[in-house]
């Protein structure tokens, strides 16, 4: 889990359960960054593995800026009809699944993959509608700065991310964030700070 | 060696007079005689390709339909010369011995499979030499093949560019040195070739002077090498293909232990009523365990499709309890000593096991290039910067990536990069299209992009960024202008502007 990351989602990804993103773009691949950081290879600890399903448009070198180690990605690009067996291979295999099933998911299928993933402790990162999620991350303002008119390059993108949580009793968490920041990472820009 | 030119194009059902373009991952894998003249090569990006030519069709690239449409060429194949080996859909060897002492001379027998295989329909060059290469080489010389005469092997093969040879890395070198024709590289001591060049450069000496890529192993085995496996219930196609991958591994480790390889399989299937099948598979290379599951599919996919034709011309897709497999086994038809392979200096040692399970099943679902992994890979624009290589391949680019590209756009990178190019439209205030002139001015600011038919308002922008890639190449020469431009949802875009035509190259969402 990136820290920038931490006020939205604290303890990290949920593990054997799904976390809902509304499209394709700069969060799904902060959330998998975080998960597959490439680290110093002195450090000591379990090999972290992220499969990509069905997204063959995402950017793989934005979440390598934000901190993915590419080593430990794979991509399966063109799942097709397959994809629920081809997600449930997966599950077995690596730690986290970034998937964009075709909508809506059938019930069945969302309910057999979910009890995979808990059996295995799989953090599930769903693009689009899933039912039984078990938070769903939206980006609800967004600007881009360092473009001006007819010069500059784009630099840094504030937002605010706002995670919805399952049951009546858990508050929305909103956070602001550089996603991404001028050297690609993700780090938290509160408002008070920028202004 | 019978050869079917541009087989996946003719696979994917397209006119082979039309422009047409196979793609795997991005990549043209084969393209018509008139899409090459309109300068479309294989291996060239498809945005390049579509650059050069417009109009060009494309067709994915599905190798276990090459490898079904093909079992229909080899069924004619077969009637006319018995012993029919695949090298792979669109390459076929025949010994030519016997057949040609049957029709009564070598240029007979290719006149008869030309004729057979014109009549099914199919269009196949046929070349007759002494070994697999040379004959490969000659079907390629003439439109119909060439019959090279016994003993007139290495004169034909002489003259001919190293290049041939399909090891580019080895080429590249072997031109640097002066050695630019197979005659060249013939007359150097073998030894000294082996030496220089490894195992890579002894097999390449081999081609050369026409014998075969590996010596032929001197003793026979005494031990049967093949492997089998039954299956009790008889099984249909798609779990014999899982088992084959399984038994593949089996025969491997096999002949691994024994320092052998062998260059022909003989994949014999039995169904459940007792008749068998039998196909021999070449390969130059060893045969990897999932190039030969792959090849098993391929066998056993007209029975997938109901069409499976047994010898006696019956159909087996009739009687629909019968068409179990019952007993695949494996055979090694042609053993050679191996010549090792260097392993990668830190090897797939990183992969856990787990995760390579579970990439090598799904590539039995999906194929080889259904699960990739990312590589850096040099070049400018958001999508040339990342490579998918497939699962278990090398995973190295002709592109180094640690070298400065001038001209590549700074951090942070698109987390959108569309495999496909998404045509916009960008119009100023008057709603004009916005246009760059040779010299790099804009006819007047942005004002609104049209993607996928929403206007979207710019709010902010900055550009043309002007790249011209391999200026001294003009066959590749390519001179696009970028813009990056903020839009009034809180989005970013990476628009290029190619030929007057503006895509979307990368969305910063």
């Amino acid at each position: 889990m990136l820290p920038a990351l931490e006020r939205l989602l604290p303890g990290g990804l949920p593990l054997g359960q799904a976390v809902t993103v509304d499209g394709v773009g700069a969060l799904p691949l902060a959330l998998i960054a975080g998960a597959v950081a490439a680290r110093r290879p002195t450090e000591p600890g379990p090999e972290h593995w992220c499969a990509v399903v069905g997204l063959p448009d995402a950017g793989v070198l934005a979440a390598a800026e934000m901190g993915a180690d590419l080593d430990r990605i794979l991509l399966v690009d063109e799942p097709g009809e397959r994809w629920a067996e081809i997600v449930a291979t997966l599950v077995t295999a690596v730690d986290v699944v970034l998937m964009r099933p075709p909508s809506p998911p059938p019930a069945g299928t969302v309910r057999r993959l979910m009890a995979l993933a808990r059996r295995h402790g799989v953090a599930l990162v769903v693009v689009g509608g899933w039912d039984g999620a078990a938070s769903r991350l939206q980006v609800t303002a967004s600007l881009w700065t360092g473009l001006g008119d007819g010069h500059g390059h784009l630099r840094g993108r504030r937002v605010q991310v706002v995670a919805d949580g399952r049951g009546a009793g858990r508050r929305p968490r909103s956070a602001w964030l550089w996603l991404p920041g001028p050297d690609g990472t993700v780090a938290p820009a509160d408002l008070e700070a920028v202004a | 060696m019978v050869w079917c030119p541009d087989w996946p194009v003719v696979a994917a059902g397209a006119d082979p007079r039309a422009l047409v373009a196979v793609i795997a991952g991005g990549r043209v894998a084969a393209c018509t005689p008139v899409a090459r003249e309109a300068g479309v090569r294989r291996g060239m990006k498809l945005r390049d390709a579509q650059r050069r030519c417009a109009d060009l069709a494309i067709y994915p690239d599905d190798p276990d339909a090459q490898g079904r449409a093909f079992e229909r060429v080899i069924a004619v194949v077969e009637e006319l010369c018995p012993r029919v080996e695949v090298v792979r859909p669109g390459l076929i060897a025949v010994p030519a011995r016997g057949p040609s002492r049957y029709y009564g001379g070598e240029e007979q027998v290719a006149a008869a499979i030309r004729s057979a295989l014109a009549e099914a329909g199919f269009d196949a060059s046929v070349g007759v030499a002494d070994g697999t290469f040379a004959a490969t080489l000659a079907a390629r010389v003439h439109p119909s093949g060439a019959v090279i005469p016994t003993g007139e092997t290495t004169a034909f093969l002489a003259p001919q560019p190293v290049s041939v040879l399909d090891r580019p890395e080895l080429a590249g070198t072997l031109i640097r040195l002066g050695i630019r024709t197979l005659g060249e590289l013939a007359t150097m001591p073998a030894r000294d070739v082996a030496s220089r060049f490894g195992p890579d450069g002894a097999v390449a000496r081999r081609l050369a002077i026409g014998a075969d890529a590996r010596p032929p192993a001197t003793r026979r085995p005494v031990e049967d090498l093949s492997v089998s496996c039954e299956f009790d219930p008889p099984r249909d196609a798609e779990p014999v293909v899982f088992a084959a991958k399984t038994l593949a591994d089996e025969f491997h480790e096999g002949m691994r232990s024994r320092g052998l390889a062998c260059v022909r399989v003989e994949v014999e299937v039995t169904l459940s009523d007792g008749r068998t099948r039998n196909r021999l598979w070449r390969h130059d290379g060893a045969l990897s365990s999932l190039a030969l599951a792959e090849r098993v599919r391929w066998q056993l996919s007209p029975m997938i499709t109901g069409t499976f034709h047994t010898h006696d011309g019956k159909s087996a897709g009739d009687h629909g309890d019968e068409r179990g497999v019952a007993r695949l086994r494996l055979a090694p038809d042609q053993i050679v000593t191996d010549g090792g392979r260097q392993l990668e200096l830190w090897g797939a040692g990183d992969v856990s096991g787990v995760v390579d399970r579970a990439a090598s099943r799904i590539q039995v679902m999906l194929g080889h290039a259904g699960v990739t992994r990312p590589v850096r890979s040099g070049g400018r624009g958001p999508g040339e910067r990342i490579v998918r290589v497939p699962w278990g391949d090398r995973r190295t680019t002709d592109v180094p990536a640690d070298l400065p590209w001038p001209g590549r756009l700074p951090a942070p990178a698109p987390a959108v990069v569309p495999q496909q190019p998404r045509w916009a439209d960008v119009l100023d205030d008057a709603g004009r299209p916005v246009s760059v002139s040779g010299r790099c001015v804009v006819s007047a600011p942005p004002a609104t992009v049209v993607l996928d038919g929403e206007e979207l308002a710019v709010t902010g922008w900055a550009g043309p960024w002007p790249v011209r890639d391999r200026w001294w190449d003009p066959a590749q020469v390519q001179r696009v202008v970028r813009f990056q431009v903020a839009t009034g949802d809180g989005r970013a875009l990476l628009l290029v502007l190619d030929d007057g035509r503006w895509s979307v190259e990368g969305i910063y969402d």
